[in-house]
Parts: C-alpha cells; structure tokens; sequence
C-alpha cells in the first residue's frame, strides 16, 4: 500500500470530508434542539435573534421554563405505558421464543410465519377494531388500554430475540436439570432465563423505548390529556407558537435523554434483535 | 452459527413422548394475546371495509359490497394516495439504503473519535420520534426556521419547507431517511466486520485498488444484509404514520396523502370508518406485495 502514498491521502481526506458532513447532518437536529431550549423565547422569532452557539449560561432559565410545560406528568404517564408494555411483551414473549427454540410441534411453521406476519401490519390498520375494542372493554382513556395495544407489536419481537438467544444456550444444562424431572416451566425461568438476561435486557430495551416513543394508539386512545404520555403531550405543540418554544424543546431534551443513552448501550444488541425477527426460523 | 445449533437442537428433541401437550402449553398464550389484539382486529378491519361503519358507532354499520372501494376510486383520493406511499417509501429506502453503506465504509476503519462519530450518527433512530419530529417542524419553519436561516446563508432562496405542494413530500423523506438511516448503517457495519481481511488483502496483493476491492469482495460480502435491512426499511416506512401526520397532515392539498395518514383522517376527522378500512386493506396488500416481490428477488438471485 506504501507504494501509493499520495492516493491515500487523497483517500483518507475524502473519508474525513466524508464523515464530517455525515455526522453534522445527522446531529444538528439534536444540536438545534438544544439550542433552542437555552434560547431566549423573546428574540427568538426576531431577525437575527437565533444565536447559532449554545447560549449555556441560560441553563437556569431552561430548568425553570420547564415548569410551564407539564412534562414531569407526561413522562410519568410514559413510564407506566413503557414499564407495563415491556413487563406484558417478555412474560409472554419468553414463552413464545423458548418453545420455538426448544420444541418440535405441529404447527410450529404456522406459529413462526403469525409472528412474523406481525411485523408487516401497519399500526393504523388495526387502530379502528381496537378503538371499537376499547370502547366495549371500558378502555379508552385507560394506560392499561395502551399497554395491551402496544404489547401486541412488542411481543413477537421480544420473542424472537429470546428464540435466537435460547438456540446459542446448550441443551445438555437443560437435560441435566430435568434428569431430575424439574417441570419444564422450573427449567427454564431457573436455569435458561439467567443464562440469556444480556439479551433479555436488549429486549425490554427495545420493548420499553417502543412504548416510550408510540404516538398513533396512545393520540387516538387517551382523548383526556391528563393522561397523555410525553409522545401525544409534545405533538401537541407542533405548530402551535403559543407556549414558548424553548420550555417546549427543553420537554423534548428531557423525553429524549432516557432513549439515546439506552440506544447508545445496547446498540450492537438492537442489530441482532431486530434482524432476528426478519429472518424466518 | 444458527444452523448448526439448530441441527444440534433438532438431534435431541427427537423426543419418544411424540403427542407431548409442553408445546402447546408454552405457546396458548403468546398466540391468544396476538389473536385477541391483532389478528382478529385485522380480520375485522377488512370486514369493516365492506361495511358502511360511522365512528359514532364503531361496532356497528350495514354490509354494503364494494361500495367504499368504488367511491374512493372514483375520486382519485385512493390511488393518488398509493401513489404517494409507493414514492415516499421508495425514496426513504434507496435514500437509506445508499447513506447508510456510505456511513458504514466511512465508519469501518478505526480512526480518532470513531465512537463518538458513530454514536452521533445513531441519533436519529434514538431520539423519540415526535421529539424529532418537533424540532424538525421548527427547523422548517418558514419564517423563522434554521433551513431558511442557512439558505439565506448560501444565498439560496427560502423555501417553503411544509406548506408547498411541490416541496412537502420530500421534505417529509428527508426527516424519515435521517430516522431510518442509522439502522442501515448500523447493520451493514455489523456485516462489514465479518469480511475476512485476508480476502481483502489478497486483493490488494494482486493488485486491486480500494475501489476494486469494494466492488468485488466488500459488496458482495455485505449484499444478504443489505437485502435484509431494505426490507425492514420498506414495511416500516409504509408503516410510519407520525412524521407525516405531524409534519404536515397529509396535506397541504393532500400532497402529503400516505395511506395511513389517509386512513386516520378518514376514520376520526370524516367519521367514515369503513372508507377508512379501505385506506388500511390497500396499505396491508402493498405491504405484502412489496415483501413477497423482494424475497421472489432473492430467490431468483440465489438461482
């Protein structure tokens, strides 16, 4: 390679040029989030009253603004929403993987291609029965409706991410457990769930943020917005300039935060984990 | 890897006991809570399609054929509204599919900063969606939005981000190729350390250059994963609904149209929801032609 010398400068240049441009384009919207939360709501719609450079000595100001915007509600609301979608989603989405991993049964083409299936319905599609479902259950307005909704989507790939995980896990730790004859149930929350908690953990990861960020069931289910989640809460000021923006925007750096420092730990599971659910098996 | 633990697996479970009920036991009800929440709604959902059901009424309405088909058509509403999701998802995914390579290669070599790069290009599939989707409205903001800021900037004229029919629905992509890139990006990376370097090295000894070796030992070593992340890309951009529905409704003059906004402004602003069902069957069939139409692809490659 040291025979080209100057072409690998050309080279490496390109590649810096390259990713410069890559990583400001995908980071400026988070750094005009930013910036916009530490600016002045009184010169912000002014000609040139946009300061380009976090302004961060109104870092006081940003904690009070977020007093005029009830973002610690909402945010309550989304972690009931979250926490229940991704404890519902992994009881049932461990059973589903586990005998997929572990069985043979007649059927299990079928029940592999339903879950599968799962995966291609576009949330509006089922939005109408479900609301129509809601309405005969006493659901509508209600946290638990939301939960049941969104567990739906979360459990085929809670149970797939299980699945793969299972199938790397020895058979002969379960045989020899059973030699005994532990219930099949004792088998695996004892002995394979601890064995496979670093996937379990990407999967409530993935479950939980699902729920977090969701905004079509829980906009058409909540129609009381004490109940609204951050999601439905923020959408609520799209376009609309009344509240000042900067206590609207520091909302969203608070919903935000929890999501990209999840995402940033776990992101090589993320790959195997939704990927899992795409290949067939 | 899969296979063989699969072949290993299958070995053992060659189980005397052949009618054991275990199976059926672990399965009831993961495939009952899909029923209940899923796929019965999907069944109803396409028998409310032939139905003249009002919101008002949602579990009720009268059969009436064809008829919420026939008067979609018959306005244009329906097939501009295909039209609309078939480019929309075709942009978002080429424009995804090429940026996230792109970002892949220039991230494959170890270089300073490499986390804190690749943590910043992740971003977009981090952030919340309707946070995202909050700041990007602002930043499209006519009057006082950065683009225009940034525009006048370059002397470029200001542009009307949302609000002009011409411009709205790639304004829209943009936002969905920014949210669905870092995944591409992130799958291909995962490829690209599986190819063997000394292939890649052997290459280079006889005498290919970056690009030869790109072309004939990179690509074709990361195509399968490609293949498959295009294909996630495709069923969640026909199932995105908020970054249009926030962004701009649909509109303006319907512009903006994706079926499944089209769908939810059908069934909760026009009260129709039968016609609205119709928005959906149409959504789910391209869903499952565009799906069944890549893995035929495939196969026919693999041949």
């Amino acid at each position: 390679m040291s025979q080209y010398p100057s072409s690998r400068i050309t080279r490496l240049i390109v590649r810096y040029a390259l990713l410069l441009i890559l990583v400001v384009i995908a980071g400026f919207p988070i750094y005009w989030m930013l910036n916009t939360a530490l600016a002045d709501p009184e010169t912000l719609y002014t000609k040139d009253g946009q300061s380009s450079w976090l302004q961060l000595d109104r870092l006081p100001e940003f904690f009070n603004s977020l007093s005029t915007v009830p973002v610690f509600m909402w945010l309550r609301n989304s972690t009931f929403i979250a926490a229940g979608t991704t404890v519902l989603s992994l009881l049932l989405g461990i059973l589903a993987g586990y005998a997929l991993s572990r069985f043979r049964f007649r059927g299990k083409g079928v029940v592999s291609t339903l879950m599968y299936t799962t995966q291609v319905i576009p949330e509006a599609l089922i939005l109408v029965p479900l609301y129509g479902l809601f309405v005969s259950l006493g659901l509508i307005n209600s946290l638990w409706g939301l939960v049941i909704a969104n567990a739906g989507f979360a459990l085929p790939v809670a149970a797939f991410i299980v699945k793969s995980a299972v199938d790397s896990v020895p058979y002969e730790i379960e045989e020899a457990a059973m030699v005994d004859n532990t219930p099949r149930f004792t088998v695996l929350t004892m002995i394979v769930c601890p064995l496979i908690l670093p996937s379990l953990a990407a999967a409530a990861v993935i479950t939980f943020f699902a729920a977090w960020n969701e905004y079509l069931f829980a906009a058409t289910f909540l129609l009381d917005s004490g109940q609204w989640p951050a999601s439905v809460g923020l959408a609520s000021f799209i376009g609309q300039y009344d509240t000042p923006l900067p206590a609207v925007m520091g909302a969203a750096v608070v919903f935000s935060i929890p999501a990209i420092v999840f995402f940033l730990l776990v992101q090589r599971k993320i790959v195997s984990g939704l990927t899992a659910g795409a290949v067939k098996g | 890897m899969s296979e063989t633990t699969n072949l290993l697996v299958s070995r053992h479970l060659k189980n005397p006991n052949k009618t054991s009920l275990t199976p059926y036991i672990f399965i009831l009800l993961p495939i009952a809570y899909l029923t209940l929440v899923m796929f019965w709604p999907l069944l109803q959902e396409i028998v409310i399609s032939f139905k003249d059901t009002k919101l008002m009424e949602p579990n009720g309405g009268e059969f009436v054929g064809f008829e919420n088909y026939r008067r979609l058509l018959a306005n244009n509403e329906l097939s501009s509204s295909v039209w609309i999701t078939i480019l929309y998802t075709a942009t978002t995914v080429v424009s995804s599919l090429v940026l996230g390579v792109i970002s892949a290669l220039a991230l494959d070599i170890p270089f300073r900063g490499r986390t804190v790069a690749r943590s910043v290009m992740l971003f977009g599939y981090a952030v919340p969606s309707v946070a995202a989707i909050l700041v990007w409205s602002w930043m499209f903001n006519d009057r006082s939005g950065v683009l225009n800021s940034i525009a006048d900037g370059l002397g470029m004229t200001s542009q009307k981000w949302l609000t002009s029919p011409e411009l709205a629905l790639w304004s829209v992509t943009m936002v969905t190729v920014w949210q669905v890139t870092p995944l591409v990006m992130l799958v291909v990376l995962a490829a690209l350390q599986s190819v063997p370097s000394e292939v890649k090295e052997a290459a280079q000894i006889d005498g290919a250059d970056g690009l030869n070796v790109l072309r004939s030992v990179t690509i074709p070593h990361i195509r399968p994963s490609i293949t498959l992340v295009g294909l996630l890309v495709t069923v969640w951009t026909i199932r995105r609904f908020e970054v249009v529905y926030l962004l701009t409704g649909g509109g303006p003059s319907k512009s903006t149209n994706i079926l499944v906004v089209g769908l939810r402004q059908t069934a909760f602003e026009n009260y129709h929801l039968g016609e609205a069902a119709v928005f959906g069957v149409i959504g789910l069939i391209l869903a499952i032609i565009l799906v069944t139409a890549s893995e035929l692809l495939k196969k026919m490659r693999d041949l």
